[in-house]
């Protein structure tokens, strides 16, 4: 970055929703994972601007592109939204054995160098345990890929460990604290650095 | 407090082993009285009947069941174990329970569960969608109407009440509600934050598998401002009390295989249990309640050293256990097993449910 960003410029945070449910736990999860990281940045932080993308949800525009160019503008601007983020939250359920369908889809067409480097929070739902994983085994390599920053922690939860779409389990948001402490200091360094960068 | 002890049963229509012949539906039904009757007799604290929508049980109405069964006891406590209380309407359970609490001299109680088997929801027209947010509602009716009476409350799933008068009320001043919980974090989690007495089932798998269950239980109870050391926790666990412990394994296993095979599938269908697993769940550090009325003894106060337990209900006949076999097994609970269990545990403090 090369110009100077004022305090007020909040930190946008784009969520990639992979479930295809309109109330799903996965978005129970994010919820928390959202609303801790506004605790963690603390009251005298920047604001967080969140957006959510969800996957199942952009249409035939998303489903029927085969690739970048084949997409509508709502769904190019979906895109965008996700590349320039300061923080992705990629968020997915397990669907046979890995991230869902869409949630796949959606990442074949983000430019291949557009996530380099940016803070990339992994979090995923599973009917059990047995799934967690899938973090480490499916979606961290997809952020490989991408030469993104993924956070060192992420953030697994299971069924039983909702009510309905209520996360209950005080062990998952003792991680979720863990995470986003990391999380916070990452976002706080990289606003440090551009109010410190030179002008012009 | 002293720990309960006593009997479930899901009345169970299992096919004859040797020649393949199901039991007549009104059979069962006889044996499960029966089996409460015995249960009493022996001196048992707790009948319990389980409800199961499908014609493998005799238990899809545990509440008419329950019925019968109080007038067939004297002193024996009647439970559901559990009323499928997502597809079930609150106000009907409560005249139901309650109409068993005058018949029976307040005896009834309710173990209120999400369920493990799903019929119950297209019958009812429920939508399993709704399965989490079903069962938190309707449990919330049932304890307000438990707790006054007329009541005002309005929800999601069914028509608001206005100044309802809901009748009759119970025996007592009140019908005990327990929550059951197979073992999922946030039913334990949210049991605990109503303050509610907590019912365990273990199927298989080591004793120490619902610690963390009851940590969380204990610890939400007590952010919630409930006394949780004081709340009564129950647990249920297949079993069967033999004269000797190789009499009670070799009389339990082929049943309960056979109740395994009909109904824990896994790649859509049954499995079965070698006997070498059975005999490990059997061991002392696992959850069969079987054995010698000395091993039983043992495995009971074991349970209730790690768990601080109330109640054990000792699911017993499953997969089809001859009615001759099965009251043997349920008077030695009774006249063996309970009374030195009751003893032993007799010094810790008393807990109402």
């Amino acid at each position: 970055m090369s110009q100077v960003v004022p305090a007020a410029v909040p930190f946008r945070v784009a969520v990639v929703n992979g479930s295809p449910s309109e109330r799903s736990k996965t978005m129970g999860l994010v919820d928390v994972i959202v609303a801790t990281l506004r605790d963690v940045l603390g009251a005298e932080s920047r604001p967080i601007e969140e957006t959510r993308i969800d996957v199942y949800r952009l249409g035939p525009g998303f489903t029927g592109a085969l690739d970048r160019e084949g997409v509508t503008p709502e769904v190019e601007a979906a895109l965008r939204r996700a590349e320039e983020a300061d923080l992705l939250i990629a968020a997915t359920p397990v669907f046979r054995g890995s991230y869902t369908g869409m949630f796949k889809h959606f990442f074949d067409l983000v430019d291949q160098y557009a996530l380099a480097n940016k803070p990339v929070l992994l979090a995923a739902t599973g009917g059990g345990d047995h799934h967690a994983l899938v973090l480490e085994h499916a979606l961290r390599p997809l952020f490989g890929f991408f030469q993104a920053m993924t956070v060192p922690v992420a953030i697994f939860a299971s069924s039983g460990d909702f009510d309905g779409t209520t996360l209950l389990n005080p062990r998952v948001y003792g991680r979720i604290e863990t995470a986003l402490t990391d999380v916070a200091d990452i976002l706080k360094e990289r606003a440090a650095g551009e109010r410190t960068a030179p002008v012009g | 407090m002293t720990v309960e002890i006593g009997i479930l049963t899901f009345g169970e229509i299992t096919a004859d082993r040797t020649t393949g012949a199901l039991p007549s539906p009104q059979r069962r039904m006889r044996e499960t009285i029966e089996m409460a009757q015995v249960a009493d007799q022996v001196g048992l604290d707790v009948f319990g009947v389980g409800e199961h929508h499908r014609t493998d049980f005799v238990g899809s109405a545990p509440s008419i069941v329950l019925a019968a069964a109080a007038q067939a006891t004297e002193r024996i406590r009647l439970t559901s174990g559990v009323t499928v209380l997502g597809s079930e309407d609150p106000v009907r359970v409560w005249e139901q329970f309650a109409t068993i609490d005058l018949l029976s001299g307040g005896r009834a109680e309710i173990i209120a569960g999400r369920g493990s088997y799903t019929e119950s929801f297209p019958l009812f027209g429920y939508d399993l969608q709704d399965y989490a947010d079903l069962f938190r509602e309707k449990l919330d009716l049932l304890l307000k109407i438990r707790e006054r009476n007329p009541l005002t409350w309005s929800g999601r799933f069914r028509a608001p009440l206005v100044d309802a008068d809901i009748a009759p009320r119970a025996a007592g001043d009140t019908l005990p509600i327990w929550v059951g919980v197979g073992g999922t974090p946030a039913s334990a989690i949210s049991t605990g934050r109503l303050g509610l007495p907590m019912m365990l089932a273990l199927l298989l798998g080591p004793i120490t598998a619902h610690e963390r269950t009851v940590d969380l239980y204990r610890s939400a109870a007590a952010e919630a401002g409930h006394d949780a050391a004081a709340l009564p926790i129950g647990i249920t666990a297949h079993g069967y009390v033999g004269r000797t412990s190789r009499h009670a394994r070799d009389t339990m296993y082929p049943y309960f295989a056979r109740g395994m095979m009909d109904n824990n599938h896994q790649r859509g269908r049954g499995f079965q249990m070698p006997r070498a697993a059975f005999d490990a769940q059997a061991s002392p550090a696992a959850g069969l309640l079987v054995g010698s009325p000395q091993e039983l003894v043992d495995k009971l106060l074991r349970f209730h050293e790690r768990y601080g337990l109330n109640r054990v209900l000792v699911h017993i006949g499953f997969g089809g256990m001859p009615q001759k076999e099965l009251l043997e097994g349920i008077e030695r609970l009774g006249t063996e097993v309970a009374p030195v269990v009751r003893r032993e545990t007799a010094a810790t403090p008393e807990v109402p449910a």
